[in-house]
């Protein structure tokens, strides 16, 4: 831990060189190659867009930087050196933390506890909770964040999403995380809920942390983002700078493109007074179809067992 | 260490007086054991109203006892329950434990004791056997634990049948070491007027425990965390198999105990017992504010709940009631006291 | 190395030490040895009988049931099949699955008759000898069944309640161990009827512990009790720590026996019992369905046949302990 903090305070602005490293990453599942040659670099102080549809392998990507997955191909660096991540405690240790779209919260438990949940403090000789000084910590961290609760022993599901995704992302930096991972953190919120994500990313950012903003929604990324990747069925198909982009190109990139143009020329036909055009489409309204809590456990730990076996 | 070593990299810490705190009383009221208090104090109330025997302090013990030997249960239950899992085979398990002890000293003529410590391993062991049933399988604890349920009450027949030929286990009052024992497990201590089963004092005493650990200490947190949200919990470190696992082998432990003193208070086990004791223990935990979904509770409150079980049961003999109506009685007063649980927790949600 | 040699040699006397401290000195399954109903083994041809109880799992008075039919099967050259369920509707079935496996003989218990009619007069039409034990006094005859060995259950409270009085006693509790049993009311009403100041108080005869802590908190509340009448004999030795705890001047006397008891109503903490004799109840049943099946005998006359009450007291416990500790009394 003590080395990160040191190569914080080295590395004054904006480092060029990559924390983390992807050269053509791959994961198959038996037969089933869900990512293939994924390159993808992450610097310190970037918001780094991984944009895609759904099934186009964001969440495999997620899981194989956040140590639930291994890779099957290619290498992931560090820091410049080459490394595997057996387990989400692994990847955390050496400063990668992911907030999911389900946040890692448990709903009942009151705020504090959860920004504390797996790393609590503690002092005594019988380790007792360090309940004042955990307290203490939590709403100076949440400030810091622009976040005030109302009540720090209250149960976190009272909170909005906005809070609830802004207490995730205070304790990833909290952490020492230097580079934050966030699985669609707007797909679950309205529009002014978005609205305070997006700014909370900004403040991850400038905090100097590297970020990678997973996302199917090119207006909320083109807001916030410096690079840009677009994955489809599991490959790259775009990456490329800011300066390199418009939002109209990450738009339509991001529909689609040309098969979008097909689509809507076929659409055109069937009923033409309820299509626009590609270019016109308002996204940010619209929300994606996630998995249920259920369902996300069902896969997690299928996923763990298979790690196990 | 994580937290000390990048805290002075956060910058000037500004005190910040728009997290307020609430008032003490909607904090208190917002406790999930809170309802059973109040229904623990209107059922004392009433019963000290109407049973003369019920305001007699010498007869405290005689309460106390019976709410004992659900309590040693519900403590652990509870815990398991906030961790979100069940355990229907705790109340078997009790039967199990003291026939292991009794039938293992017995059939190979072994110390007492060392009876005692094999049937520690062997309650431990079921209690890990569950955990670890359940998250090979991924099945809901509801059916794992109900098939162990079964699967106890068989061997518990079975295996007495097959080493005594009979169906409880033979009498062990002339072994080395049961005297010894006795006063471990099934003595009781006078103080003043009252004389207290020593299940009273083992009682209290897990519930302390039990409640420090839960509010105090990491794994506390931890047992709330998996019972909330395994997924969530996993994702940030918690180990959710070693928690669950560890909440199983809590009841076992306290499985363990209880048929211990089944044991030594009675000298013989019979091996039909135990049936049905689960939902007590379930019952009382719920009457002390868990959810059933897990992620909330409280020991206090599950301690409570056997509080009012013992109460009611032994009041209505203190008020000389017609009996025929005992059970009637009992659900009555399990369903004001979950209504004045749900009452209470909704109104402090409100503050 | 000396060191170590040393250490180990210490080790090892502190296993040896344990292992010894491990084993008891006295008690153990070595002092219970014996075998009842050694007579000889009859010669005719195997028949198989179905023993059907109402028994619920681990209560011990129907081991001794159990060990009579085991021993007369055992000299009468029968294949037993012993099967038991609480349940009246399942206790049925097993009739039928007994008819269905074409069995030549059935003892049943009759203590839900209703319940087990129908199956039971299906055996009977079907030419399969059918005798009642224990439960159904008043039932069997209706049934076809070829004879009833037991006690009349209300008769057995009366005798209870006739010695209740002789003995002077004041007031009776009588600890019924589970709710709504035909059997164990009738019990409670027939000693009432012959000692009218008698109390019932229910308990949950699956957990101890709370029957102990509600005949406790019984006796607290009633001084007046001086006798407290269980009807089945582990409850008669939990009562005797309930009479303890509530520093009670109260007698405990009870109904069926088993070993302990016995033992106990030897040391006096039990005054008697009322012994409906389950050992003859269950051997009796095997002999005389192979009595009828070899030589068409039939035992009764027509009337039950009454195993019991008889009552085991101070005066002849000496003789009933020695069966007692063959686990057949």
């Amino acid at each position: 831990m003590s080395t990160a903090t040191t190569e914080r305070h080295d590395a004054a602005g904006h480092s060029t060189t990559p924390i983390v490293e992807l050269e053509n990453v791959g994961k198959s599942y038996g037969n089933v190659h869900a990512l293939r040659g994924v390159s993808l670099n992450v610097r310190q102080g970037e918001v780094t867009c991984v944009l895609g549809d759904n099934g186009a392998g964001k969440s495999t990507l997620i899981k194989i930087m956040s140590g639930l997955h291994d890779h099957t191909d290619g290498t992931m660096k560090l820091d410049g050196v080459v490394r595997r991540f057996g387990s989400p405690r692994e990847a955390q240790a050496s400063g990668i933390a992911t907030v999911y779209q389900d946040l890692a919260l448990a709903p009942l438990m009151s705020v504090w506890r959860n920004f504390f949940l797996g790393n609590e403090l503690r002092k005594g000789p019988l380790r007792t909770l360090d309940i004042a000084r955990m307290k203490r910590i939590c709403a100076d961290e949440l400030g810091k964040m622009g976040v005030f609760v109302p009540d720090l022993d209250g149960p976190v599901a009272g909170l909005s999403g906005g809070q609830r995704q802004c207490i995730a992302i205070a304790r990833a930096i909290y952490f020492g995380a230097r580079v934050i991972i966030l699985d669609e953190p707007t797909a679950a919120l309205g529009v002014k809920q978005s609205g305070v994500a997006l700014r909370y990313i900004v403040k991850a950012r400038d905090a100097g942390l590297g970020v990678i903003f997973i996302t199917h929604n090119p207006h909320h990324a083109y807001l916030v983002g410096n690079h840009f990747v677009i994955l489809k069925l599991g490959r790259v198909v775009l990456d490329a700078h800011r300066d390199d982009l418009t939002l109209e190109q990450l738009t339509t990139e991001m529909a689609g493109g040309q098969e979008l143009g097909e689509l809507s020329h076929e659409l055109r036909g069937v009923d033409p007074g309820k299509v626009i055009d590609p270019g016109e489409v308002e996204h940010g309204q619209v929300e994606a179809p996630a998995l249920s809590p259920e369902e996300r456990k069902a896969v997690e730990r299928e996923e763990e067992e298979e790690l196990r076996a | 260490m994580t937290a000390t070593a990048t805290e002075p990299s956060r910058g000037v810490a500004t005190q910040d007086d728009r997290v307020a705190t609430r008032p003490l009383a909607a904090r208190l009221l917002s406790r999930p054991e809170v309802g059973s208090l109040i229904a623990a104090i209107v059922i004392f109330l009433l019963f000290m109203a109407v049973a003369e025997p019920f305001r007699n302090v010498a007869n405290v013990g005689t309460i106390l006892y019976g709410a004992s030997t659900i309590g040693i249960m519900a403590v652990p239950v509870a815990l398991l329950m906030i961790g979100g899992e069940f355990d229907l085979s705790a109340g078997v398990a009790v039967t199990t434990s003291g026939l292991s002890a009794s039938l293992l000293a017995w059939n190979f003529g072994l110390n007492v004791w060392v009876g005692i410590l094999l049937a520690l391993a062997v309650s431990v062991a079921i209690g890990a056997f569950n955990g670890w049933l359940l998250l090979k399988t991924g099945l809901p604890s509801f059916l794992v634990t109900l098939g162990t349920f079964f699967i106890l009450q068989g061997v518990n027949l079975g295996v007495t049948r097959l080493l005594t030929g009979n169906v409880a286990s033979a009498d062990i009052s002339d072994m080395d070491g049961f005297a010894s024992a006795q006063n471990i497990f099934g003595s009781e201590v006078t103080l003043g007027p009252v004389t207290l089963k020593i299940t009273v004092l083992y009682w209290v005493l897990l519930t302390v425990i039990a409640a420090y650990v839960l509010l105090r200490t990491r794994a506390g947190n931890w047992v709330f965390a998996v019972g909330g949200d395994a997924a969530a919990a996993r994702a940030v470190g918690v180990p959710v198999r070693a928690t669950k696992i560890g909440l199983f082998v809590a009841v076992g432990f306290c499985a363990w105990l209880s048929g211990m003193h089944l044991l030594f208070q009675f000298n013989t086990v019979q091996s039909g017992e135990g049936v049905g004791k689960e939902f007590i223990f379930i019952i009382a935990a719920v009457i002390g504010g868990c959810l059933l979904t897990g992620g909330y509770g409280s020991v206090v409150g599950a301690s409570l709940g056997a509080l009012i079980f013992g109460m009611t049961q032994l009041g209505i003999n203190y008020a000389g009631w017609n009996p025929d109506w005992f059970r009637t009685f009992l659900g009555v007063m399990l369903l004001l006291a979950t209504l004045v649980n749900m009452y209470v927790k909704r109104r402090a949600d409100l503050r | 190395m000396m060191r170590r040699s040393r250490m180990s040699l210490l080790a090892a006397g502190a296993v040896t030490a344990l292992a010894l401290a491990a084993c008891s000195s006295s008690g153990g399954k070595q002092s219970t040895e014996g075998d009842a109903g050694k007579a000889g083994t009859a010669t005719t041809p195997r028949m198989t009988v179905a023993f059907i109880t109402h028994a619920a799992p681990g209560d011990t008075f129907w081991d001794l049931v159990r060990k009579g039919a085991e021993d007369a099967a055992k000299k009468d050259n029968v294949d037993l099949q012993y099967q038991s369920d609480p349940d009246g509707a399942n206790q049925a079935n097993l009739v039928q699955s007994a008819i269905d496996k074409k069995v030549d003989g059935i003892a049943v218990t009759l203590a839900k008759p209703d319940a087990m009619k129908a199956n039971v007069q299906k055996a009977v039409q079907g030419g399969v000898p059918v005798v009642a034990l224990n439960g159904g006094i008043d039932a069997w005859k209706s049934m076809g069944v070829l004879g009833y060995f037991g006690q009349d259950e209300r008769i057995a409270g009366q005798a209870a309640g006739e010695r209740l009085t002789k003995d002077g006693a004041k007031k009776a509790l009588c600890v019924i161990q589970e709710q709504g049993h035909v059997g164990l009311e009738a019990r409670c009403d027939g000693t009432k009827s012959t000692f009218p100041n008698t109390e019932k108080i229910y308990v949950t005869g699956t957990d101890m512990p709370s029957v102990q802590a509600a005949i406790t908190s019984k006796l607290q509340q009633d001084k007046s009790i001086d006798r407290v009448l269980t009807l089945g004999a582990p409850f008669a030795l939990t009562a005797v720590k309930s009479v303890k705890d509530a520093s009670s001047s109260a007698k405990v006397v009870t109904f069926d026996t088993n070993k302990d008891l016995v033992g106990a109503i030897k040391g006096g903490q039990v005054e008697w019992a009322v012994d409906q004799q389950p050992y003859l109840q269950g051997y009796l049943a095997v002999d005389s369905l192979w009595l009828y099946k070899t030589n068409g005998n039939t035992i009764g006359g027509g009337a039950a046949t009454l195993t019991g009450p008889a009552f085991i007291d101070n005066t002849n416990v000496a003789a009933v302990e020695k069966f007692a500790s063959n686990g057949t009394r």
